[in-house]
């Protein structure tokens, strides 16, 4: 990307029709974005619907974008490691990621819809650090579940898991 | 075809798990971005159609179908969605490529070529675009699909590349590698061509190697089996073609140029539009076709253009046939039989002079040759080491196998040392420093190819002995520098006895000075009038190959008491040393008081005995032949052209006139002489002598050599203890092979020889043991 086209400023459309204005490059974190101006050049003045996301959201996911904007881009095969095995967060996404449930979802599925690697698994990380160490009646509690299994299934279930289990 | 563009869009589908719905929307989508791309895609359909696939994958509902087994489903993890439109996509693709393939089919030759790469760049650029829209489905159902081992599943550009493979390819690429094939043909024939269409065919091709294992990668097949291997083969049969029409009308010389051009231009192709990995293998074709195919006739050519000094189109020759393997071994042997033949030509024509060959005349005719091919091997063969080293072999036959070597091997060696004897010489002609150089450098080149070095040795040891002897060196230096190349050459060993000589030489001057001193201190002026001034070389016995004088020899008394007084002063510097005195290499000058030119007395120079002769005139105007026989004991060979000299010169007259030398004849001093010059020469020396010496010296040379064997022979017993008879023979050829070359029968005679002399043993195994 040349300097010229990282200064560019885009317009993005929310789902509630609001327009928020950002920069390119920070607009470029979602792969959805960044694939869309390869193929079709830069929209200029034309907004570009985010047509699954709203605004709160939408301004939620721009300000991680912008404060990563200069991350550098992940490359293909180093997902397998180190992004897995750690539900490590840092310090700046987990106070961002300290939310109300609703709006942590909608983050994760924005992420997941605006293909943006990195947020989706911090988001991914921060539920999981939510469901770590508890039972699954206080993780049915967090997530407000209702336990749809029946005694015999929960049964199945416990004895085909036993050898995992701490003793 | 385009029936797309004229319709509106279909609704965007509001139902997620609606598959017709999606469809139809997505389809109206990848149709405009088929066909319509120039038009552009506005970013709110762009958005659309990425928004529909992801709903579509995102719907909760469709797990539908697999609810029935709710355990095992749940416990491989979430069902992705997306296989629907993965499949309708694939047979949408194929339909597609149908109608392209039966529009394709409608051209043939470059119409074909151009709709190829045109319809090429619109599907994989539509391709693209495609992956992206269908990004969503790519990161999620795709990738699970692949990370479970599916081979038919790909991501959604490389499933453009398949389709494109399995639909078109197939049935298209014969024809369009022959379009291609007819355009380089065309180029190759000087017209001009389109070459990005023939790049752009071999970068489909390349995009089409969709590796096996691994979807993702991509890799050389396709390329290699359809285009590689197709465009090796017609470049093979275009160039056999053609160089077999081309020699059918042209020189060989002339066919040797177009093959270089030819190759070059393929060369440069490679660059052009080919992949460079085609370079290795049409190289190897050309080469093969333009080459290997007609090499015996370029063989066959090879000495024409030797004989005609054609140096470039040897040189061409040479780049030509070095492409390919064993292409010039039998130019070497031809090299190396031509300059044999010409060395041998070129001693032929100077071997006429017989015995009285000049030396000069015959190392000239040696290096001549030798220069001109060892130029032809530097600008020809680019010094190629094997080319080196056949003129290394030839020059090597010629110098020690020629018409002048004929009779005895040995006639090079003492030539050349003869030779070097002339350079090193003071001559009237001043040499000066640098021609002196090369000069000795020229009699080096030659030394190297000569195989009876011992031979050499001995000879220049001779004329070194009589140059310092006589004083008669052009220049020390060059006298050193020789030296130092032979010690270069061949070895301390080998000029250890030569530097011995120099060492003598100094030491004498040392010890005349101090001589000198010694008699101005023991004697005074009256006794020192007794003497003759002289001066007096020490030579070392076994350093110098000097012999003693074969007559006996009475030394005048002046003479004599000179000598002694020296000899006195020797022993009491060097008590036990025998000093032999060698009359016949001494020489000294005379003043003849009784004959002047201008007042001035002419001076004679004369050898030893000549000085003994002309002294009994000091008594006597008149002495007998048989006087002067008895009084000197010089033998009559010595004696008879001694006299014969001074005749000749007039200084004596022979009594009665013309008498010959013997008993009866008497000589008178001659009164009236007279000379152009002041001092006169008759110290000349004998014709019949030098022929003697050359004799002398072959005959040591064949004890020497005797000496060498043994002596190897003794030294490598000595470490060895016991060896087989083959062995040692084969050992002792191989340490002394530098000096000369042994026979095996000599070797076995001086075994035999040392056996009998019990310092080796046959054991009873066989073998020989070293005696203590």
């Amino acid at each position: 990307m040349s300097a010229e086209a990282a200064d560019q400023q885009v317009k993005l459309v929310s789902s509630d029709n609001v327009e928020i204005l950002t920069e390119r490059k920070v607009a470029e974190r979602s792969m959805l974005i960044k694939n869309m101006i390869e193929d079709l050049g830069a929209p200029g003045e034309e907004p570009i619907p985010i047509m699954n996301v709203s605004e709160a959201v939408l301004r939620k996911v721009l300000e991680w974008c912008t404060h990563h904007k200069n991350d550098p881009a992940p490359t293909q095969d180093d997902d397998a490691d180190s992004r897995k095995k750690t539900t490590d967060i840092d310090d700046w996404d987990q106070k961002f990621m300290q939310v109300d449930q609703e709006m942590l979802f909608e983050i994760i599925l924005a992420a997941n819809y605006m293909d943006i690697k990195a947020l989706l698994d911090v988001g991914c990380k921060t539920v999981a650090n939510m469901i770590k160490g508890k039972s699954p009646e206080e993780i049915r509690k967090t997530f407000n579940i209702q336990n749809d299994f029946t005694p015999e299934e929960e049964e199945q279930i416990r004895r085909e898991n036993e050898w995992a289990e701490d003793r | 075809m385009s029936k797309a563009a004229a319709q509106g869009p279909p609704a965007m589908p509001t139902s997620k798990d609606d598959i017709n719905g999606t469809w139809r929307f997505l389809e109206w989508g990848v149709d405009r971005i088929m066909f319509n791309l120039k038009d552009g895609v506005d970013l709110k359909t762009y958005m659309s159609l990425y928004t529909s696939i992801h709903n579509f994958c995102t719907a909760q509902k469709a797990v539908g179908n697999t609810q029935t087994n709710t355990l095992n489903s749940n416990h491989r993890g979430a069902h992705l969605l997306g296989e629907e439109l993965y499949h309708r996509l694939n047979n949408y693709l194929k339909e597609h490529l149908a109608g392209v393939h039966s529009e394709m089919v409608k051209h043939s030759d470059e119409a074909l070529l151009t709709y190829y790469i045109d319809q090429w760049k619109r599907y994989t650029t539509a391709g693209t675009f495609n992956n992206h829209l269908f990004k969503y489905l790519n990161r999620h159902w795709v990738k699970r699909e692949m990370d479970e081992g599916k081979k038919d599943i790909f991501d959604i550009y490389t499933l453009h590349l398949v389709r494109w493979k399995e639909d078109m390819f197939g049935t298209t690429q014969n024809a369009v590698m022959d379009a291609v094939l007819r355009l380089v043909e065309k180029q190759r024939n000087g017209e001009t061509i389109e070459q990005s269409k023939v790049k752009q065919v071999v970068d489909s091709f390349v995009a089409l190697g969709i590796d096996d294992t691994d979807s993702t990668k991509t890799n050389l097949e396709v390329y290699r089996q359809y285009f590689e291997k197709p465009f090796i083969d017609a470049t093979s049969k275009y160039y056999e073609n053609e160089s077999q029409a081309f020699l059918a009308e042209n020189s060989v010389v002339d066919y040797m140029k177009k093959a270089e051009r030819r190759l070059d231009e393929e060369k440069e192709r490679v660059p052009l539009y080919l992949l460079p990995e085609i370079m290795q293998p049409l190289m190897k074709c050309c080469e093969t076709s333009l080459i290997q195919k007609h090499c015996n006739l370029m063989r066959d050519e090879f000495q024409v253009l030797l004989n005609n000094d054609r140096e470039e189109d040897m040189a061409r020759m040479y780049k030509l046939l070095s492409r390919i393997p064993e292409g010039l071994d039998p130019l070497r042997t031809k090299f190396e039989h031509h300059v044999r033949t010409a060395g041998q030509e070129a001693v032929n024509k100077v071997a006429d002079q017989g015995d009285s060959l000049d030396p000069k005349a015959y190392v000239d005719a040696l290096l001549e040759v030798h220069t001109q091919y060892a130029a032809l091997v530097q600008t020809a063969f680019t010094g190629e080491s094997e080319f080196v080293r056949s003129l290394d072999n030839a020059c090597r036959e010629y110098v020690n196998r020629n018409r002048v070597c004929e009779k005895n091997s040995a006639r090079s060696p003492e030539l050349l040392a003869k030779h070097a004897d002339n350079v090193l010489k003071r001559s009237t002609k001043a040499t000066e420093d640098d021609d002196m150089e090369k000069l000795l450098n020229q009699v080096m080149t030659v030394f190297k190819y000569i195989e009876d070095k011992d031979v050499f040795q001995k000879f220049y040891s001779r004329t070194l002995a009589k140059r310092l002897v006589n004083g008669t060196s052009a220049s020390g230096d060059a006298e050193t520098s020789m030296i130092s190349k032979l010690k270069d050459a061949s070895g301390f060993e080998y000029t250890n006895k030569l530097q011995r000589m120099f060492q003598d030489m100094q030491t004498s001057k040392d010890l005349n000075g101090n001589y000198e001193d010694w008699v101005k201190s023991t004697f005074d002026s009256e006794d020192r009038k007794d003497g003759v001034d002289a001066y007096y070389q020490i030579l070392g016995t076994g350093f110098w190959p000097l012999q003693p004088a074969n007559t006996s020899f009475i030394p005048p008394n002046t003479i004599v008491k000179t000598y002694e007084r020296f000899q006195n002063f020797y022993n009491s510097k060097h008590g036990g040393r025998k000093l032999t005195w060698l009359w016949h290499l001494c020489k000294g000058e005379m003043r003849a008081n009784y004959v002047k030119m201008n007042k001035v007395p002419y001076t004679f120079q004369v050898s030893t005995y000549q000085m003994a002769i002309l002294l009994l005139f000091n008594d006597s105007d008149t002495v007998s032949y048989d006087d002067i026989a008895s009084t000197t004991a010089l033998a009559k060979e010595t004696l008879d052209p001694s006299i014969g000299i001074m005749l000749k010169a007039k200084v004596i007259t022979a009594v009665p006139e013309g008498a010959p030398n013997q008993s009866g004849t008497s000589y008178t001093l001659n009164y009236g002489f007279k000379n152009k010059k002041i001092k006169v020469n008759l110290n000349v020396a004998i014709k019949a002598e030098q022929k003697q010496e050359a004799e002398d010296t072959h005959k040591t040379i064949e004890e020497d050599r005797k000496m060498l064997m043994q002596s190897a022979i003794v030294r490598i017993m000595k470490s060895r203890k016991t060896m087989k008879h083959q062995e040692l023979v084969s050992e002792t050829i191989q340490q002394i092979k530098n000096r000369f070359s042994p026979k095996v029968s000599d070797i076995k005679k001086c075994i035999d020889i040392l056996i009998e002399k019990e310092y080796l043993e046959r054991q009873d195994d066989g073998n020989l043991g070293y005696l203590a």
